[in-house]
């Protein structure tokens, strides 16, 4: 409608921090109104001089549209990435996590996508919680998992590069992990708490055990492994740069003598199968000389 | 009928692009005009919604729409994320990029709404100022959707369609004309969603959208949740009588229904389409 006689506006960048502060408020319209980073820019009983009632909501009702929203809003981003944790919380817990955790870690990106990426650091340094290592672990996985879905897509190494590398360079040869690769080392195992959420069956209880795993892609859907100790501690050292030869070698001694050299080897055959590597650098030392077959 | 100023075709009609239609799309490639992808959805990943992306601007016509350029915010404009959405538009060959009439956020913080803007002097000329940087960096015609807002500020010196269309004229910008937008703030705001339509620029209106929403009593939320209701086909009618065919294109965003549910929504436009150029011919 035509505005003959507008009140004097407060400054464009006051208003926009204002209402941002309103929004943003965990409590009532009423609580967030009052808040000193609200009430500093426009004082709670001048609101009618910035709001405009309408013909059915005063004016903090209408300004309540929006600030209802925004949890709403950042409870949906949220439950997409961590369905899981989601599913194990229940509804008003996890919304009562939302309502924390965008307190300490607003969104600062102009995708909602990544509003999630802090969240097992706030479960693991926020205020103590039922669960509390358990739900850190839970939402370390589901971030690793969109983490992947997300990553640039790089080819994994293919046959004619294998054949390339001389038999005596193999010992040398370093692989660079494809850049959809996670590797986590928990406390709990979280695998049939991802399967609860997916199907929609009651969680299980959390249960405490060494857990390894590994996630990635094929074919633009992301995979999992669950790994062994042992094959942990050897793909951490592969996808942080140490020669096959060495890596191999400190694996086999941890193992035992019954189930060296073969176990290791599977491993290995089913890692570069499942495309984990998408380059491989032949080492200075090898006779065939130093050199990167890439992809 | 007239077209647009910048000759941006008249698509036909067309729906939002949403994962859950991925595989039914590149299965079935369903005959319809066009897809709308939402541009934040497609920066920062280098996964399968790329993949799948890439194979679909092959197929059919793209249009970009963001929501999260935040042209009237007081922060400075984000040319990293501004250097991505052009990158994207020059991937899929994107025939025009929108966004909306809003802000989104300040202090480097994202509210992830549509925020409306005082109608003011110094906001129009604050927003001029930005939309002409952004289409010099773009290099290409920005198109701004008018949005639904659910409150007005008390210092508003003009009308949301005076605004509007003063913020299409003075930036030269193209105008995303949305119908239930109109409709939504109209029964919010107490005004008739005519004098808004019959007010706007027509040869700036590049594209409409067409949605469903949400009736609260006291105010309609606009949800893209259900079908379009009649009295939103009607102003549709009235506003082809006004501006003339355009690329027109369907959002359901919540309770997303099988694709066919949301095709067959959109083609009903097509029989608005039919009556108004039988009564313009």
């Amino acid at each position: 409608m035509p505005h003959e006689t507008p009140a004097a506006a407060p400054p464009l960048d006051r208003l926009q921090r204002w209402m941002q502060a309103v929004i943003v408020h965990p409590g009532t319209i009423g609580e967030a109104l009052v808040a000193a980073e609200a009430a500093n820019d426009v004082a709670p009983e001048r609101l009618e001089e910035v709001v405009r009632p309408s013909w059915s909501l005063t004016a903090a009702e209408r300004v309540d549209v929006y600030h209802g929203m925004y949890l709403l809003r950042m409870t949906e981003a949220l439950e997409s990435d961590y369905p899981a944790l989601r599913h194990f919380l229940g509804a008003e817990a996890f919304e009562d996590l939302v309502r924390e955790y965008v307190q300490a870690y607003p969104s600062r990106s102009y995708t909602l996508n990544r509003l999630g990426d802090h969240l097992p650091r706030f479960l693991a340094e926020g205020p103590a919680r039922p669960n509390g290592e358990f739900l850190h672990d839970l939402a370390q996985a589901e971030l690793a998992i969109t983490q992947v879905f997300d990553e640039e897509e790089s080819p994994p190494v293919d046959g004619e590069s294998l054949r390339a590398v001389p038999p005596k360079g193999w010992g040398t040869v370093s692989l660079r992990p494809t850049r959809a690769l996670r590797l986590l080392n928990l406390r709990y195992g979280v695998f049939g708490h991802l399967d609860a959420a997916k199907h929609d069956r009651p969680a299980p209880r959390p249960r405490r055990r060494a857990t390894f795993l590994a996630f990635y892609r094929r074919a633009y859907s992301v995979m999992r492994l669950e790994l062994g100790r042992q094959e942990h501690a050897l793909l951490s050292a592969l996808t942080s740069g140490v020669p096959l030869g060495e890596a191999l070698a400190r694996s086999a001694r941890e193992m035992k003598e019954s189930k060296r050299e073969q176990a290791v080897f599977r491993c290995f055959r089913t890692w570069l199968a499942e495309g984990l590597f998408s380059a491989i650098e032949v080492g200075e030392s090898s006779s065939a000389g130093g050199g990167q077959v890439d992809h | 009928m007239a077209g647009n100023r910048w000759g941006f075709p008249d698509l036909g009609l067309g729906v939002g692009l949403r994962t859950t239609h991925y595989s039914h799309i590149l299965s079935q490639q369903p005959k319809i005009g066009f897809f709308e992808v939402l541009t934040e959805n497609y920066l920062d990943t280098g996964g399968r919604p790329l993949f799948i992306l890439d194979q679909i601007a092959e197929r059919y016509p793209l249009v970009m729409h963001g929501v999260s350029l935040s042209i009237g915010s007081t922060d400075p404009l984000d040319f990293d994320y501004l250097g991505k959405v052009k990158e994207l538009a020059r991937r899929t060959r994107a025939l025009w990029v929108s966004d909306h009439v809003c802000w989104t956020g300040v202090l480097g913080r994202n509210t992830h709404d549509l925020l409306p803007l005082p109608y003011t002097e110094a906001s129009l000329r604050h927003t001029v100022q930005r939309v002409r940087a952004v289409q010099e960096f773009l290099e290409r015609p920005l198109v701004l959707e008018n949005p639904s807002t659910y409150l007005e500020f008390t210092p508003n010196a003009m009308t949301e369609w005076e605004f509007v269309g003063r913020l299409a004229e003075e930036s030269d910008c193209g105008l995303l004309f949305d119908v239930n937008n109109v409709y939504v703030s109209g029964f919010n705001h107490g005004y008739d969603p005519r004098a808004y339509i019959d007010a706007i620029p027509a040869d700036r209106v590049c594209q409409y959208h067409l949605a469903g929403h949400t009736h609260k009593g006291t105010h309609i939320l606009d949800t893209h949740s259900d079908h379009v209701v009649d009295p939103v086909w009607e102003l549709f009618g009235h506003t082809i009588r006004h501006v003339g065919l355009r690329a027109t294109l369907l959002e359901w965003d919540a309770n997303i229904p099988a694709f066919e549910v949301v095709h067959a929504e959109v083609q009903k436009a097509q029989a608005w389409r039919d009556q108004e150029v039988t009564r313009a011919a």
